[in-house]
């Protein structure tokens, strides 16, 4: 058993996964400890530091349980989400004009966060016994419609970053599971057909932030200034960077959130074109390792999990750091395990232990 | 698996999806890194560093004995810093805290460039320094700069000869962009601040110092400390200078008058002792930024305070234009000095006469300038012919500027034909016009100044000196930076005989003549000749220019009064108190010793 454990432990990606770890509470050190006074100087890092802790602790002790066991939580899990959002709308407190945060004791906890890792459960339970049957919109609709539900919550709130990352999620899933191609065209013409009813949904601040995504000298000191402070904090990184420390973009508080959604840009500054491309490789270790073990995974379930596990990563990283170098709208969505935040570091961490249990529990190597 | 090779192609095709995404993102990075690296340093860079100057305090004025005439006070500016160009709000908000409107401030940062903070208030109290400082977060990008701020310790005495200094306007900033000007600089706009701007000014500094995204400093990283600009010894006596004003406004005061002049110089030399002008103005009232009542208060005061009516006011010089008949008269022999004419009341071609129309009767080259007869020195411009007059005009620096240390001078005018001929329609010269100009009136015209270089000219023995009112240049240390020596223009070309015939019957005007009533029982012998220029506009004008002592001079003082009537009335009133200060005669206890090291100044 131990020895079998260990020879199906992925080693790579918990390296990959504890490099981007490190990466990130060096980062939120330097990017928090020159407006933090005195004692508390270090107060951001030693909280995500813990709560690192905790959830790998945690995810070592979920090693213990199949995944298979999420199948059947699947649909419980999916009312669970729902009613997580619909509390959201009715208690939570809101932030930049959208409703995002419930408090839970000490901690505010973001649910769009847990329900995106929720959606990939839900989801994978319901495409199980639809692979390779989604030829037409008879066989997509309901589909539709499971998906649809949680992603107008999520959209309501609103928080259009969510939403996007919802429809990469189903879009991956979908397209592994043997989705018609004809049909999925057909998806993303009926996704870019609803565009102005997206824009139906936005804020006036999100609608200037597509503006601005055209062009951030629309609004150079509102909100295109984001976009203009974290490009400036990136280039003047140079190839080496200003040392860690030393950007004067993000020590001097040019560069705004410079913990959670606009990290990366930290990274760009103060380490550099190098920091910038060791960064970017540790996250291609972990989608490909997550693309092997969707390849080895020895279910369907399980190879639908780790797809729609990589496909929100993948998302994830594609938009925030395309964001913070001016190639994506501003959608406020974190990078994952680099961000501050203990919603979405603990989701992410929760979805890699998944990738590493549906690893280790793969029976191709049973012999 | 059978599922496992349908989907695996799916599954290859999502894994080149996910290494695309990383390949995108790692060469969008290499772009902005590494292609466009130094543009977007340049842009960081510019983002954290702010140069804050510092202004190069101006040159002090000292008088001649070096007493402080014009010097510098700490003072407090509201600026906003040019790159992180404040909200409306904020805007808004400074408005109403230094009372200046919102379109100014935003004409203010259009047309600002580089990276100077923008100077919306100067000069502001300590309590706007306060609320500013205080309340940070709500003045984000403003700023308070100290900055050295003119001042004016005389109030307005002296007010002409100092100047003025303000913001260098568009216009001025257009000529001197090459000479290191920049918009925001404070450069001198009237007087000697204008004329030894340059000087003054000295070189500006400055800090490169790091600030934060609200525009608070966080480190000094370069400095360039400002050189002040060179002080400036000045030829003026600020007592003589005070005595001066107070004996004008005196006599302004007493017979109602509004405008007048004086200049009091040292005829050895060219040295400007004293020079007053009124109306005056308050130079304090540019150094902080003119309030527009200020400013239209000065603007339609019908006397035109802002102009020096020492160098730039033009009056007919009237009779104090004897000096110059009276010396063409005997350089070219038209007449002996011993030759009498017969003064009937009126000129026997012409029937022109004195003004109030008495007869001196057989009268001599003396008697007449001393009497100030104008039916002699009718004859005397009948014999010269007006070209004659206008060659002696001329040799006394009459109609050019005398060249003094000052901006905005008239040239005046001498009385000629050919300027008859250019702007008449009937450019015919008349012997009338002669007769006229012979006794100062007519074309003639003369500043106050050329009054009093005709004046030194014949106390200096025939010797024309360039006027001038700065005597030295020093470095802040006290070294001599540069001196300015005396500098004779030309020499009348007469004879010392003829001079001392003029000499003679000038200092008959203050012993017998027209202005002896005045100067009777004065302890120190004076050379005089009074003046009334007939003015079409209203009442005449007064003059009276002197000079003493008369054996060895060293004071030589014209004065005018406009619309004062008679000189001997109006102006040697003035004339006599400033001759008296100029030799310590006002002061009651004035021991002996300090009279005698006065004169010999």
């Amino acid at each position: 058993m131990t020895k079998r454990f260990f020879r199906r432990t992925d080693f790579l990606l918990i390296a990959a996964t504890a490099g981007i770890l490190i990466m990130s509470l060096v980062i939120i050190g330097s990017a928090t400890h020159i407006n933090t006074p005195g004692q508390e100087r270090y107060w951001y890092v030693q909280r995500q530091g813990i709560f690192a802790l905790v959830n790998i602790a945690f995810a070592a002790f979920l090693m213990n349980f199949d995944y298979k066991m999420l199948q059947g939580y699947g649909n419980k899990l999916y009312i669970f989400n729902i009613i997580l959002l619909l509390a959201v709308m009715i208690f939570g407190h809101s932030a930049l004009g959208a409703q995002r945060w419930i408090m839970i004791g000490p901690i505010s906890i973001q649910p769009s966060e847990f329900s995106k890792i929720i959606m990939i459960v839900s989801l994978a339970t319901m495409l199980n016994d639809r692979v390779g049957k989604i030829n037409n919109l008879h066989d997509l609709a309901p589909i539709v419609l499971y998906v649809g539900v949680p992603f107008l919550l999520v959209l309501k709130q609103p928080d259009l970053g969510t939403s996007l990352v919802f429809m990469a999620i189903t879009l991956g899933m979908l397209f592994v599971s043997g989705i018609n191609l004809k049909l999925l065209g057909g998806l993303f013409v009926a996704g870019a057909a609803s565009t102005p009813l997206l824009w139906h949904f936005m804020k006036d601040y999100q609608k200037m932030r597509i503006m601005v995504f055209m062009d951030p000298n629309v609004d150079p000191l509102g909100s295109g200034y984001h976009i203009i402070q974290s490009k400036i904090a990136i280039g003047s990184g140079m190839l080496f960077g200003k040392g860690l420390f030393q950007g004067t973009q993000s020590q001097l508080n040019f560069l705004p959130e410079n913990h959670t959604d606009f990290i990366f840009a930290v990274v760009g500054e103060e380490l550099g074109f190098v920091g910038v491309a060791f960064l970017l490789l540790l996250y291609l270790v972990v989608l490909w390792r997550g693309v092997c073990i969707a390849r080895d995974a020895g279910d369907t379930f399980g190879r639908l999990l780790a797809v729609g596990i990589t496909s929100m990563l993948a998302f994830h990283v594609l938009v925030n750091v395309g964001m913070t170098m001016g190639i994506m709208p501003v959608t406020g969505i974190p990078l994952p395990l680099m961000s501050y935040g203990v919603s979405s570091l603990t989701t992410n961490i929760l979805s890699v232990a998944i990738l590493l249990n549906i690893q280790l529990r793969k029976q191709k190597l049973l012999f | 698996m059978n599922e496992n090779d349908d989907y695996s192609g799916r599954l290859r095709a999502f894994g080149v999806i996910v290494v695309l995404v990383i390949a995108v993102l790692i060469g969008r990075a290499a772009y902005l890194q590494v292609y466009e690296g130094d543009y977007f340093a340049q842009l960081a860079d510019g983002n954290r560093i702010r140069i804050i100057p510092s202004m190069a305090p101006r040159g002090t004025f000292y008088d001649r004995n070096g007493e402080v005439l014009v010097t510098n006070r700490p003072g407090f500016t509201v600026s906003l810093l040019p790159l992180s160009k404040p909200s409306p709000e904020v805007i808004q908000r400074v408005s109403d805290l230094v009372k200046v409107p919102v379109e100014e401030i935003n004409k203010k940062i259009a047309a600002h460039s580089g990276f100077d903070p923008i100077r919306v208030k100067q000069d502001v109290t300590p309590d706007i320094v306060d609320i500013v400082e205080e309340h940070k977060d709500e003045y984000p990008g403003v700023v308070i700069e100290v900055q050295p701020i003119r001042n004016y310790i005389l109030k307005q005495m002296g007010a002409h000869i100092f100047g003025y200094v303000s913001e260098i306007n568009d216009a001025e900033l257009e000529k001197k962009k090459d000479e290191g000007y920049k918009s925001g600089d404070i450069i001198g706009k009237f007087g000697l601040e204008k004329i030894y701007d340059k000087e003054l000014r000295g070189t500006n500094g400055g800090e490169q110092v790091e600030v934060d995204v609200s525009g608070k400093p966080v480190q000094i990283i370069g400095r360039k400390d400002p050189e002040a600009g060179l002080d400036m010894q000045l030829t003026i006596d600020k007592n003589l200078q005070e005595a001066a004003e107070k004996a004008v406004d005196d006599q302004l005061a007493q017979i109602h008058a509004n405008a007048a002049a004086a200049v009091v110089m040292n005829p050895q030399t060219g040295e400007i002792l004293a020079m007053v002008s009124r109306p005056a103005f308050d130079p304090n009232l540019f150094a902080h930024g003119i309030s527009s009542k200020d400013w239209n208060v000065l603007n339609n005061n019908p006397y035109h305070p802002m102009d020096n009516k020492a160098i730039s006011g033009e009056y007919p010089p009237g009779s104090t234009f004897k000096i110059v008949t009276g010396t063409a008269a005997l350089t070219e022999g038209v007449v002996s000095p011993s030759e009498k004419i017969l003064d009937t009341g009126h000129h026997w071609i012409i029937p022109k006469g004195n003004s109030e129309g008495e007869a001196l009767g057989w009268i001599n080259f003396e008697e007449a300038l001393a009497h100030s007869d104008n039916v002699y020195f009718y004859e005397m411009g009948n014999r010269l012919g007006i070209d004659r007059l206008e060659k002696y005009g001329r040799m006394f620096g009459l109609g050019k500027r005398t060249g003094i240390d000052l901006p905005y001078e008239a040239d005046g005018l001498v009385a000629n034909k050919e300027y008859k001929k250019k702007w008449f329609d009937d450019g015919e010269w008349y012997l009338s016009e002669t007769f006229d100009a012979a006794i100062g009136q007519g074309f003639n015209l003369v500043t106050p100044l050329q009054a009093c270089m005709v004046m030194s000219e014949i106390a200096a023995d025939g010797k024309r000196y360039k006027p001038h009112l700065v005597s030295a240049l020093k470095y802040p240390d006290g070294t001599l930076a540069e001196s300015f020596e005396p500098v004779v223009l030309s020499q009348l070309d007469t004879t010392p005989d003829i001079i001392h015939l003029i000499q003679q019957g000038l200092r008959g005007v203050t012993q017998y003549g027209t202005a002896a009533s005045a100067f009777r029982g004065f302890p120190i012998q004076i050379a005089g000749k009074t003046g009334t220029a007939e003015n079409s506009q209203g009442r005449d004008h007064g003059w009276f220019v002197a000079y003493g002592p008369f054996d060895n001079p060293n004071v030589c003082v014209a004065v005018i009064v406009e619309n004062g009537g008679f000189g001997a009335q109006s102006a040697v009133p003035i004339g006599r108190k400033i001759l008296e200060a100029a030799f310590g005669l006002n002061q009651p206890q004035a021991d002996d010793t300090q009279t005698k090291n006065k004169a010999k100044n």
